[in-house]
């Protein structure tokens, strides 16, 4: 009976959403952004499958349907710039040119530091679209010869650094406007520190959103001219 | 809209954008494209928000639970990534910083120059 329910795709995903479950439960008590749900579950699931000695390709059965989603969950974000496109025509010029000059930093910054520390070509393709929400930037990473896994990761860490240190950014860097503030926190930390944006005043969050997808695009782009 | 009609929708675009990408003589995201396309026909009013709306809410509300599986597969490239630890946290953390200080400031500069501008007036 194991065999029959280790090789059906539906232990993957009953695994996940069940880790998921676990994770949503412990951030609702914590409220800490290190206890992000994702990472909770990423690591209830690693735990089960290290701790039973389950293969990861049984898991991967289930995982690589949901992991199918990827696209559709990034196409969709077209309906939330959809609805901030008065917020988005209002402040055009400055949301546009600083989330150009956030993507080229992340991207040139990534990059020197790769070649730097002399990083192979895999994982520095891996790394360079890590400022940018996990939906645009796995599908950079996979279409520039990156490793997927290795990018959700980075984006995270790019993510909860941002969320944890943007009020300290923000007084380091002496950023007073909002509108300034809720695009650089979208540019640099993505969907986590939209949360944090969100906590810091309504127009920050909503300039955070419309980042996230104006820097993704402009990610994607960019990435097509590196050599 | 039906529930699988929005689907229907959302998928359509995404494997008919799937099929163009695989023509460009570049490489680039299909799920990229595909949310240019949506955010096209959207703003062309071809789609109706309602057409989509309750896809996208569940979609965009449970987000970061489809990268569960591909966060997971850590536990294949454990090896690789452990080997780069030290550029992986370089790249992820120190540069988030740089990234904040250079487009706030850019925004910022231009937020004032518009302001004065509108004061001028």
């Amino acid at each position: 009976m194991t065999d029959v329910i280790l090789s059906s795709p539906l232990f993957g995903i009953v695994l996940s959403c069940t880790a998921w479950c676990v994770g949503l439960w412990v951030q609702k008590k914590t409220h800490l952004v290190l206890f992000n749900p994702l990472i909770v579950a990423v690591a209830v699931v690693i735990l089960c499958l290290v701790v039973l000695g389950i293969p990861y390709s049984d898991y991967d059965r289930g995982g690589s349907i949901i992991t199918l989603m990827l696209g559709p969950v990034t196409a969709v974000l077209a309906l939330n710039i959809y609805e901030q496109r008065k917020l988005l025509g209002k402040y055009f010029l400055p949301v546009l040119s600083g989330c150009l000059a956030g993507s080229l930093t992340s991207v040139a910054c990534a990059l020197l530091l790769c070649k730097t520390l002399a990083v192979e070509e895999s994982i520095a393709a891996s790394l360079l679209p890590k400022s940018v929400t996990t939906a645009i930037a796995v599908a950079i990473s996979e279409s520039s010869g990156g490793i997927q896994s290795i990018t959700v990761a980075a984006v995270i860490v790019a993510g909860i650094t941002g969320a944890l240190f943007a009020p300290l950014f923000a007084r380091m860097f002496r950023v007073t406007d909002p509108v300034a503030e809720g695009v650089a926190i979208g540019a640099c930390s993505h969907a986590l520190g939209t949360a944090k944006a969100l906590e810091i005043g309504e127009l920050q969050g909503a300039m955070s959103s419309i980042s996230i997808c104006v820097c993704g695009i402009i990610t994607s782009v960019l990435v097509l001219f590196l050599p | 809209m039906s529930i699988m009609g929005e689907l229907a929708i959302v998928f359509g675009v995404c494997l008919v954008c799937e099929g163009v990408v695989s023509l460009l003589p570049f490489t680039f995201p299909a799920s990229v494209l595909s949310m240019l396309v949506l955010l096209g026909l959207l703003l062309s009013g071809l789609l109706k928000k309602e057409h989509i709306s309750r896809v996208c809410a569940f979609f965009v509300g449970n987000m970061a639970f489809f990268f569960l599986p591909s966060c997971v597969g850590l536990l294949e490239h454990w090896g690789t990534l452990s080997a780069v630890l030290l550029p992986f946290f370089a790249v992820a953390v120190l540069t988030t910083p740089i990234v904040y200080a250079v487009t706030a400031w850019t925004v910022q500069l231009l937020m004032s120059r518009r302001r004065n501008k509108e004061e001028r007036r």
